[in-house]
């Protein structure tokens, strides 16, 4: 839990003042797009656009590392074994026993790792640059239930509270000479065990007191909601939102009603 | 019962803290040199507003958080040798919120999971969990499942699971929060017998009412400095210290400073010591 990092990022750019209605469907049909392409160009033309959206989105560089670190190591792991696992087409490069390797192979391998890559940084561009309340606020406005989107923002608002907690936890544990790294298995799981339960009551404990101070504080009086800061979409949030379905649209109509090749 | 620390001349020493500072990740600086000796049966309570680094130093002693810079000596031995687990069996440590700490089914094996930790045989164990359950009076709890226990009670497992590892030093963040007047009562009893069983006392604490009653040395904490150390009578006497460092004294200590020009003496913490300076019969004070 320790090393928890809220990927929003402050400032005040174009990515940043969107309406985050448009930012979330623009990142759903990019996300589409990603997996409509089935070429390695095209996907890497795509993965630079990303990139550069990220930059302009003013993503700090140790922030864009840390969301990076695991998508890379995802990627990596891709390239290196889908060939192994999907040995079609010709020509052969290399073959022994049941190990068969192909060119082909080895370029769906890299397309994959590439389309994951897109996938992934689409929705960094989103986490960078909405802040947790606007993307609540947003899916709200989307159509999920108010009750739901309050689970949510208060989940999210609670993590960072309950990483210290379990530290915290952690360390009266250590003072009592319990090892984390030490021991057998059997030993060690026993020892999770002593860290698990505190967790879990006291994350009860915070869940009930919450729920109390959320109704003294006339939670759900009214059955129609009113908000305070309402979102409302300017003339460039719809300039976005053309782009954004142009950017889905043309290439979904070159690939299915012109059966061009993408 | 405890080993001896061997190759030291102050074989009575427990603790001697080096200079030491520390500061946590993102630069805040909450200990900005400490020096400490602390000696055997010795009762400690360390005061101090909040963020004033009470609790920070405590960490230090016991090896859960290590210094930036000095050193810590348990035992005669380098803290910085040991792991937490090997203090542990030096220094217990009672944290303040009882629920980071009990997990088990019943009061009886929390209070086992310690010694069982430091690979005591079955009958040790079982002896010091004896020990520590009657000591803090929780016979009658022995098979209760103690998450289930209000919140008086749970402090005090959390106690007796620390007793049970027969630590030399016995530190107790904030054990009184939340706790009613008969609570704090009957806790203080508990902690008055640990210390005259011979263990080492340190309370964390910013109740002055229960150092009034318990300490024996008061070591005064503000910014991450020791700027008092003293007896608990010298504390008391400097309600300026006190005063700056966030503290209130307790009504009977107040009022002994408004009566100070009638002779009474400034140092006054309990209200019998009160009585005993303004009745001569009772034969002068302390």
């Amino acid at each position: 839990m320790t090393g928890f990092v809220d990927l929003y990022t402050e400032s005040n750019t174009f990515l940043h003042r969107m309406d985050p209605r448009v930012k979330i469907l623009a990142v759903l049909f990019l996300s589409v797009l990603a997996l409509m392409i089935g070429n390695l160009e095209y996907l890497l033309i795509l993965l630079v656009a990303i990139l550069l959206m990220l930059v302009l989105g003013r993503a700090t560089l140790a922030k864009t590392y840390f969301a990076m670190k695991l998508v890379l190591r995802v990627m990596i792991l891709i390239v290196v074994l889908w060939p192994f696992f999907n040995p079609v087409g010709s020509p052969v490069l290399f073959e022994y026993w049941i190990i068969k390797i192909t060119e082909p192979g080895i370029v769906t391998g890299i397309e994959v790792a590439v389309r994951i890559a897109c996938l992934a940084s689409v929705w960094y561009i989103l986490m960078f640059t909405t802040t947790q309340r606007d993307l609540v606020r947003a899916l709200v406005k989307l159509g999920l239930r108010f009750d739901y989107g309050l689970t949510l923002s208060i989940s999210l608002r609670f993590l960072p509270t309950f990483g210290s907690m379990v530290d915290s936890i952690r360390d009266a544990q250590r003072a009592r000479g319990m090892e984390f790294d030490r021991g057998s298995l059997v030993r060690r799981s026993k020892n999770y065990v002593a860290v698990l339960v505190p967790t879990v009551v006291s994350a009860l404990r915070t869940a009930d007191t919450i729920s109390l101070a959320l109704q003294s504080r006339a939670y759900g009086a009214r059955k129609d909601r009113t908000y305070l800061r309402a979102l409302r979409m300017r003339p460039t949030d719809y300039v976005a939102l053309t782009i954004a379905v142009l950017a889905v649209a043309l290439p979904a109509v070159a690939k299915y009603v012109l059966q061009i090749e993408l | 019962m405890i080993p001896r620390p061997s190759g030291r001349a102050d074989e009575d020493c427990i603790i001697v803290a080096h200079d030491i500072k520390f500061a946590y990740e993102g630069g805040i600086e909450a200990l900005k040199g400490v020096n400490l000796r602390i000696t055997r049966g010795e009762f400690i309570a360390i005061v101090g507003g909040n963020g004033s680094g009470k609790t920070t130093l405590a960490k230090n002693l016991n090896g859960l958080l290590r210094p930036t810079s000095g050193s810590v000596d348990i035992a005669g031995r380098h803290a910085s040798k040991l792991t937490v687990a090997e203090i542990a069996r030096f220094v217990g440590y009672a944290f303040q919120n009882p629920d980071h700490q009990l997990f088990s089914g019943t009061v009886e094996e929390e209070v086992r999971f310690g010694p069982k930790n430091l690979g005591a045989t079955d009958a040790e164990v079982a002896r010091q969990a004896e020990h520590a359950i009657s000591l803090m009076g929780l016979g009658e709890f022995r098979a209760a499942q103690p998450l289930s226990l209000p919140l008086g009670v749970r402090r005090k497992v959390s106690i007796a699971s620390v007793i049970a590892m027969n630590p030399q030093v016995i530190l107790l963040d904030e054990p009184t929060t939340g706790l009613d007047a008969g609570e704090i009562v009957d806790l203080m009893g508990c902690i008055r017998a640990l210390n005259e069983e011979g263990h080492t006392l340190i309370l964390i604490t910013h109740d002055m009412r229960l150092v009034a009653q318990l300490a024996k040395r008061v070591l005064v904490m503000a910014s991450g400095r020791i700027v008092l150390d003293s007896d608990r009578e010298g504390a008391f006497a400097d309600l300026e210290i006190l005063r700056s460092s966030k503290l209130e004294p307790p009504p009977v200590t107040l009022l002994a400073h408004r009566l100070s020009e009638y002779g009474i003496p400034r140092d006054v913490a309990t209200p019998e010591q009160l009585v005993d300076c303004i009745v001569p019969a009772r034969g002068g004070r302390r």
